[in-house]
């Protein structure tokens, strides 16, 4: 404590001088000092607290700019010459040592060569890139309409009645046989396939998203909030929402390795892309996979693959973890 | 209860039926008609307008529309006596094209197209294709008249589920035939008529056997009522969707039989399926009139293998209980070490699991399991238990994952929880707090889907098999997808969707019965 004192008539001013009334701010009032809260500040500190997902993290990089800008970069096509040797009967098959010996020490014969003599490397990452794309567009599209649907669906007890028996009915359609048909009327391209499957794809997703809100919903603060006569809309997007945020990227992180998986499934029996994805590479080098000394072409896009999808995977999870407030004491 | 569940499968029922009706617009309003002749050998071979004409025909065999030929047509009139066996020959001959109709066939084909246009029908007239500038027709280019008119879907699903299941009956066959009726014996002539084995044999009937024992699983049979989910066009050519299901597979096994006629040998064949074919003893073979005396002269073989249920359930049950028997120890350790090494390595399982495509880490199995001298593929007529070893482990493995990923959860949900601190401070040991409450508390989700895993093992698994080459009914619907055929979906996803209801209601019933706090009948507080 400061045991100097300061003798105001010093100053020789009147009291009116010295002192002016301050205005009561109301609002000034309601102002609590603690230390400042971001949300996604802290979701992204705990996230980076943990050394393995820096790693993940530089992983899913390295993955996206292989997947990305490596085909841009060296301006792969399929079907154009350096990248395929169908011609050359000795360039195809090779494995990797033999091909690097044929066409020198470069990154694409790292992987060797495959039944149309092209490099596997480059295939896969050409593949990868539509795999990829279509797991995001695909989950892009079920998650924004799942979520919203979902809680909606959580809300209005009349549309949970009907959608109960929307979902019970769309559930049980064979998924593989809605995604043929949708195939057989619009061609086996890239946005009939994201269209099989986004077209009911995102009910399972707005069932899960229900339940959870169901959950939240009758819980003692939204209650109290309702009585305080908060608008509906402002419960679900101010108290529900911001709870759901770790389900939702839990969700989501599961969900795009699942087409990834999908779309290599779908293609094994038959009924996957026409363009050489993952999984139409996979599926094409199945002959390689028996004949002895071939094993390569089709080990190399199932391994790459696998390692995308828990990428993916391990990077949403703890994201979903980190974004959980409760992790962020 | 009773009530409760009758509802619900009721219920169940109907949202099928609605599944029955989607998948049926799919696949006949949705697809072009001509892709069931995709696979059909007989089509190619035919030309000209009985091309045509077996189009319609097919199209009316498997439901898409009603065909009527005018051939069907004059001949109802003759059975109905309004034309004579003399003016049938010149009222049904057509003529090259409308013009060239015989007088006295005129009037009765304007009649025909009159009548059928009137009933909504589309009047098809196909003109006769003439060899040059003969006065003969090309193979199958006879001129052809027509009615066809598409079925819309509320009739094709009543008709469907009419059908369903069909009971046997005295008047099925319609020729004249002997003693229609049904006899019961206790020695069944099948064995020679000595040894006791009871049986209800029909005649008039579709089956001649309508119920009877053998000495094969589950010994005692049944043709009295079958169930017809739908007949395949090109998968399994005109049989049944449920007998392509349920028929055995593999090599014949001959076990000794009389035959109707008296005659004993040892054959493969199965006396017991013997079905009706009218006029089938007359043109049958010297053998068929050595062995048959009537015209039930149709019948299946025994063979030793098992069905394509069968090997999918076998696989499919074995791996159920495994992965239980190895989950629930297993998930327990984990949550039990939460945060140590055990558990880190099982997150690290699930995680593979998970993540990595279902097709990378079955081939995984399949070349791990190859180094090791275990078969790879599947074979039927050589069987031998290690063939089943790959294709348990393959299905059981991702299923551990599972439900490890699912009992961790909720045990360690249980261990937080309140009830659980007060039992500690009430005095009870761990031991006994973990096995009577916690255990119990959090088996009671996973219990729920013991009857689902246990009846979703009759469908099969479509990775596996495929890989394994299983000759199981898992690729029954990829492989009706590829050939088309209409009638093996709709048979399938009735089945898949059926086994899918009940294993829900199953699951409920089993839950209610482990936890008797769920009550589904009771009224909501």
């Amino acid at each position: 404590m400061n045991e100097q004192k300061i003798d105001l008539q010093e100053f020789g001013m009147s009291d009116e001088e010295l002192f002016a009334p301050v205005e009561h701010d109301f609002m000034d009032s309601e102002k609590i000092t603690a230390p400042r809260y971001s949300y996604w500040q802290s979701v992204f500190r705990v996230f980076f607290r943990k050394k393995i997902n820096i790693f993940v993290l530089s992983l899913l990089a390295v993955i996206l700019i292989f997947t990305y800008v490596y085909p841009a970069v060296i301006g792969y096509d399929a079907e154009v010459d350096p990248y395929i040797n169908l011609m050359n009967g000795e360039a195809k098959h090779l494995t990797p040592s033999a091909a690097m010996e044929m066409f020198g020490k470069n990154i694409h014969w790292i992987l060797g060569s495959g039944a149309k003599g092209e490099s596997t490397f480059d295939a896969i990452w050409y593949g990868s890139s539509i795999s990829v794309t279509l797991a995001l567009i695909c989950a892009v599209i079920n998650m924004v309409i799942g979520v919203v649907i979902g809680a909606v669906w959580g809300f209005s007890k009349k549309f949970d009645i009907f959608m109960i028996e929307v979902y019970n009915i769309v559930a049980n359609v064979p998924y593989i046989l809605l995604i043929s048909v949708v195939v057989l009327i619009m061609s086996a391209s890239f946005w009939s396939m994201v269209f099989a499957l986004t077209v009911t794809g995102w009910l399972s997703i707005a069932y899960f998203i229900r339940t959870q809100v169901i959950i939240i919903r009758d819980r003692e603060y939204n209650l109290a909030s309702r009585c305080l006569g908060t608008p509906i809309w402002r419960i679900a997007l101010k108290n529900i929402l911001p709870f759901m945020t770790s389900v939702i990227v839990t969700l989501a992180a599961t969900e795009i390795p699942s087409y990834i998986s999908y779309e290599v499934f779908l293609s094994y029996i038959g009924m996957g892309l026409k363009d050489m994805s993952l999984g139409k590479l996979i599926e094409s080098a199945q002959v390689a996979m028996v004949t002895p000394g071939w094993e390569i072409e089709f080990w190399a896009p199932v391994a790459i693959a696998s390692i995308i999808t828990v990428v993916l995977y391990v990077v949403g999870q703890n994201l979903g973890d980190a974004s959980d407030p409760r992790t962020h004491m | 209860m009773t009530k409760y569940l009758l509802k619900r499968l009721l219920h169940g029922l109907l949202s099928l039926a609605v599944v029955v009706a989607i998948v049926m617009l799919l696949i006949y309003s949705f697809l072009e008609k001509d892709l069931i002749f995709a696979g059909d050998p007989n089509f190619s071979k035919l030309k000209h307008n009985s091309k045509d004409t077996y189009m319609y025909q097919q199209w009316e065999k498997y439901g898409y529309l009603d065909y009527v030929p005018y051939a069907d047509y004059v001949q109802e009139l003759l059975k109905a006596g309004e034309i004579t066996q003399e003016e049938y020959s010149d009222i049904a001959k057509l003529g090259a094209t409308a013009e060239k109709d015989s007088e006295t066939a005129a009037p009765y084909i304007q009649k025909f197209i009159e009548k059928y246009e009137a009933d909504g029908y589309q009047i098809e007239r196909l003109p006769g294709k003439l060899k040059g500038k003969t006065k003969k027709y090309h193979e199958g280019g006879e001129p052809r008249l027509f009615a066809y008119k598409d079925i819309p879907l509320i009739n094709r699903l009543v008709d469907y589920f009419g059908g369903l299941i069909s009971v046997d009956d005295i008047d099925y066959v319609e020729q004249d035939i002997e003693d229609r009726g049904i006899s019961f014996t206790l020695y069944d002539p099948a064995y020679g008529g000595e040894k006791f084995s009871p049986a209800i044999m029909g005649n008039g009937t579709k089956h001649k056997y309508l119920l009877y024992f053998d000495d094969q699983f589950p010994y005692i049979h049944q043709n009295l009522v079958k169930i017809n989910l739908g007949t395949s066009y090109s998968v399994n050519r005109g049989i049944d969707v449920f007998d392509t299901m349920t028929t055995s597979q593999g090599s014949f096994v001959k076990s000794v039989v009389t035959y109707p006629s008296g005659v004993v040998e040892e054959t493969a064949d199965n006396i017991h399926s013997a079905t009706y074919m009218a006029g089938s003893l007359e043109k049958g073979t010297a053998v068929t009139k050595q062995y048959y005396v009537d015209d039930y002269t149709v019948v299946t073989t025994h063979k030793n293998g098992l069905s394509r249920v069968g090997y999918s359930f076998v696989i499919g049950i074995i791996s159920v209980i495994l992965s239980y028997l190895l989950a629930i120890p297993l998930g327990t350790l984990m949550a039990l070490k939460k945060d140590k090494f055990i558990d880190h390595l099982g997150t690290f399982y699930i995680v593979f699991i998970l993540a990595v495509p279902s097709l990378a880490y079955i081939f995984m199995f399949k070349a791990i399991g190859g180094s090791m001298g275990l078969p790879t593929t599947f074979s039927v007529d050589d069987a031998s238990w290690k063939m089943y070893v790959l294709p348990i482990i393959s299905l059981s493995l991702p299923s551990v994952a599972n439900l490890m990923k699912w009992l961790r959860r909720y045990i360690i949900d249980q261990m937080n929880s309140d009830y659980v601190k007060f039992a500690r401070s009430g005095g009870l040991s761990e031991g006994e707090i973990f096995s009577k409450h916690i255990l119990k508390n959090a088996m009671i989700p996973i219990v729920h889907g013991i009857p689902g895993s246990i009846l979703g093992a009759l469908v099969g698994a479509i990775i596996t098999e495929r890989v394994y080459v299983v000759p199981g009914a898992g690729n029954l619907l990829t492989n009706a997808i590829n050939a088309y055929d209409n009638g093996v979906i709709v048979g399938v996803t009735l089945f898949y969707g059926l086994l899918s209801v009940v294993s829900i209601i199953l699951g409920d019933l089993l839950m209610s019965m482990v936890d008797p706090r769920i009550n589904f009948t009771a009224k909501r507080r």
